[in-house]
């Protein structure tokens, strides 16, 4: 099936934006306008809910001509596009979502066409909507496709770890690099594997142009 | 707009197709997913993280009703979608290099497509027809793709050594332990802080 690679699902969503010349600001910047102010950070709406390894979300406001001898045409609708790399079943991570996130859905897809009154809170409802908004994807590729998200996380924590003990642990004699490895691994399993979202720089400027 | 989070950038594409084109780019794309050494290039490059092309046909937009009005075109489009490790020339001109009988394979049925090489009318065209990410989100903004693969290949090593550790005497286990270390050594590279762009 195009959409899934190994244990890996991904999911394409256009969602077609409200169109209301009576809106202010109009509806595709209200989106826009509440994408800027989410956290990309380990408080993020996606690390918060289950199974999201990598997900953007981008207001298409039209397809894009490319010059003579084609024809130019234009959509009639604006699209909220969600590519999301997620775990495992559809079901199972869009009602994630539903559950963890509800107010953030209801902020975004709330100003898209045919959400459901209820919002997420209706959890059935809210399924059955994304999925009439999904598109099959064609071909999809995954560097890494048998692993979650938490698994990659510990995997991530323990090749850091590693790499320090061994720095740590240089000309050690037999009997304590042993003693001290069985500790290393026993700390190491107990940890929790770090939160979503969580590891990267902090950084002030998360821009970047065209082709820079 | 943020294409940047961490490490990989996010790359929005689409492009218009006749319709009757769009069958030939199915049949590339249901061979180039059968037939898994073709993806050799593909694995090899290894900045991708993620990466997907979506055929839309021009009369399957989603339409909900609710005074949505129903699109109305000529061509089919095809989106392209890509999480990758690097800067956008970098990758561009790896595409290039590497995969350029793949790429034109994929978009030469795409109105205006000038071909992958030389790179700066194809640098040209994807400048093009890209469109800016409004919010991108990683669980592991300081990995790369390369980073992946080698902390799973640590953790495998790992967890051999670790129950070995506690059955066996300390000269066995110093031995596994070197053993241990020539094993990861190549994958221990630092993650962290990803250079500064833009």
């Amino acid at each position: 099936m195009p959409n899934q690679n190994g244990s890996l699902y991904g999911l394409t969503i256009l969602s077609p934006i409200i169109d209301d010349e009576n809106a202010t600001p109009s509806h595709d910047l209200q989106i826009r306008d509440y994408l800027a102010q989410l956290s990309t950070r380990e408080d993020s709406p996606f690390a918060m809910a289950p199974g999201t390894h990598l997900a953007r979300l981008v207001v298409m406001d039209d397809v894009i001509y490319v010059g003579m001898p084609s024809c130019e045409e234009h959509l009639k609708s604006k699209y909220l596009v969600f590519e999301s790399n997620c775990d495992g079943d559809l079901d199972t991570y869009l009602g994630g979502l539903a559950d963890a996130i509800p107010t953030h859905l209801d902020g975004i897809w709330g100003h898209c066409v045919g959400y459901p009154k209820q919002g997420a809170a209706d959890r059935q409802a809210f399924i059955h909507y994304m999925k009439a908004c999904q598109l099959e994807t064609t071909f999809y590729f995954a560097a890494v496709n048998d692993k979650s998200v938490p698994a990659t996380l510990k995997a991530l924590q323990i090749q850091t770890a590693v790499a320090d003990f061994i720095a740590s642990h240089q000309g050690a004699d037999p009997a304590t690099l042993q003693r001290e490895f069985i500790d290393f691994a026993a700390h190491l399993r107990a940890q929790p594997a770090p939160p979503p979202g969580s590891l990267g720089p902090h950084r002030t400027i998360e821009t970047g142009g065209h082709n820079e | 707009m943020s294409n940047i989070n961490g490490k990989v950038y996010a790359l929005n594409v689409i492009t218009p197709m006749k319709p009757w084109k769009t069958w030939i780019l199915r049949t590339a794309f249901f061979v180039l997913d059968h037939v898994k050494p073709l993806q050799n290039d593909l694995i090899n490059l290894s900045f991708i993280e993620f990466a997907r092309w979506v055929i839309i046909p021009r009369d399957a937009f989603p339409f909900l009703g609710n005074g949505q009005r129903p699109e109305e075109l000529k061509y089919n489009y095809l989106l392209f979608f890509s999480n990758f490790n690097g800067t956008w020339n970098q990758y561009i001109d790896a595409f290039s290099a590497v995969l350029s009988k793949g790429l034109n394979l994929i978009w030469r049925w795409s109105e205006k497509f000038p071909g992958s090489v030389p790179v700066t009318p194809f640098k040209q065209y994807i400048a093009q027809v890209q469109f800016d990410t409004d919010y991108y989100y990683t669980a592991y903004p300081h990995a790369t793709a390369n980073d992946l693969k080698s902390a799973h290949i640590v953790q495998n090593s790992f967890s051999r050594l670790s129950t070995f550790a506690a059955q066996s005497t300390p000269q066995q286990f110093a031995e596994a332990y070197l053993q241990f270390v020539l094993q990861v050594q190549a994958h221990l590279g630092e993650t962290g802080e990803a250079p500064q762009v833009g």
